[in-house]
């Protein structure tokens, strides 16, 4: 477990641990919701080809960058080893996606 | 193994975390996940490269209804966020709270699955078979293949909730629930890449 972190002030309080409350999953909830939203009303709305896809990829990316930091904890401390399994593989599989696509495409 | 006594037979702040075995199982589960990514992104990048293959068949634009897979997505985020909240009630040892959150996550995923039966089932209908043209091929390959992992995952979930009541919520439980929750929010960013690549794209051309 880890130390407590200030431990000079605390070192005499008792030992609670935080427990998180339910706001922050709820606001990523929410922003989840918000880009997919957005995501469905670009289609809807039938503006430009073009700008349709420039939005679905964004807020695709936003989305589960939001919830792998969140719902998946990758923020919270001691995730550097998952963090660069998730790395290594999305890199493998843009340098596969680059290649798939050249060899079909051109 | 892991007798793992704790003070006065209390289960420790994060019990996930709590023995080497457990953090172990979290860790090799991680690595899982990026072996997972690179098996939908080759599903994806093969999806991607033959999607305007269409031969005879229907035009993704003219199959997909958007109404259904917005309904689809909704249920998946609200699943997710039920995991989500099953988390929270492990750390707080309640575990009377923890199986309700789970229940209500298998419960979603079950709704999911059934969207998804009776939108292939429409599909076929409409002649947008398996062998119809590369899109059809690589579009039931990469939408099954997380249909499957939605399935795979509600199977695992209820299980876990048989082990809960059986043999309660301890340091040998508690990474089984945590990890299957991180698969469970696994299938639902899966699922962002599937409503904007495949569906979303293909409505717009």
């Amino acid at each position: 477990m880890s130390e407590n972190q200030s431990a000079s002030a605390q070192a005499q309080a008792p030992r609670r641990h935080r427990v998180e409350g339910p706001q922050k999953h709820i606001i990523t909830f929410i922003l989840s919701l918000v880009l997919t939203i957005i995501a469905f009303a670009a289609v809807a709305s039938g503006i430009s080809a073009s700008f349709v896809y420039v939005i679905l990829v964004l807020m695709a990316i936003v989305q589960v960058f939001v919830q792998l930091t969140f719902w998946m904890h990758l923020k919270d401390k001691g995730h550097l080893f998952p963090v660069i399994s998730i790395c290594a593989g999305v890199v493998l599989v843009m340098a596969m996606t680059v290649m798939a696509l050249y060899w079909v495409w051109w | 193994m892991s007798a793992h006594q704790h003070v006065e037979g209390q289960l420790p702040h994060e019990p996930e975390r709590a023995t080497l075995e457990g953090r172990n199982k979290v860790l090799g589960f991680w690595i899982f996940l990026g072996a997972e990514v690179v098996l939908f992104g080759t599903l994806f990048s093969a999806f991607i490269a033959l999607r305007h293959q269409v031969l005879d068949g229907p035009h993704p634009s003219h199959l997909f209804e958007l109404p259904m897979i917005f309904a689809a997505t909704m249920i998946l985020l609200t699943s997710s966020l039920m995991s989500v909240f099953a988390v929270q009630a492990m750390h707080r040892n309640q575990i009377k709270a923890l199986i309700g959150w789970l229940v209500l996550t298998v419960v979603l995923g079950l709704a999911f699955l059934g969207l998804e039966i009776f939108e292939f089932n429409t599909y076929v209908s409409e002649g947008h078979k398996m062998n119809t043209s590369a899109f059809s091929s690589s579009f039931y390959t990469l939408v099954g293949f997380h249909g499957a992992h939605v399935a795979f995952g509600v199977l695992w979930i209820s299980l876990l909730i048989g082990q809960l009541y059986k043999k309660g919520l301890n340091v040998v439980t508690a990474p089984k629930i945590y990890v299957s929750m991180i698969y469970w929010h696994f299938i639902d960013v899966v699922w962002v890449f599937i409503f904007s690549v495949v569906y979303l794209m293909g409505k717009v051309g």
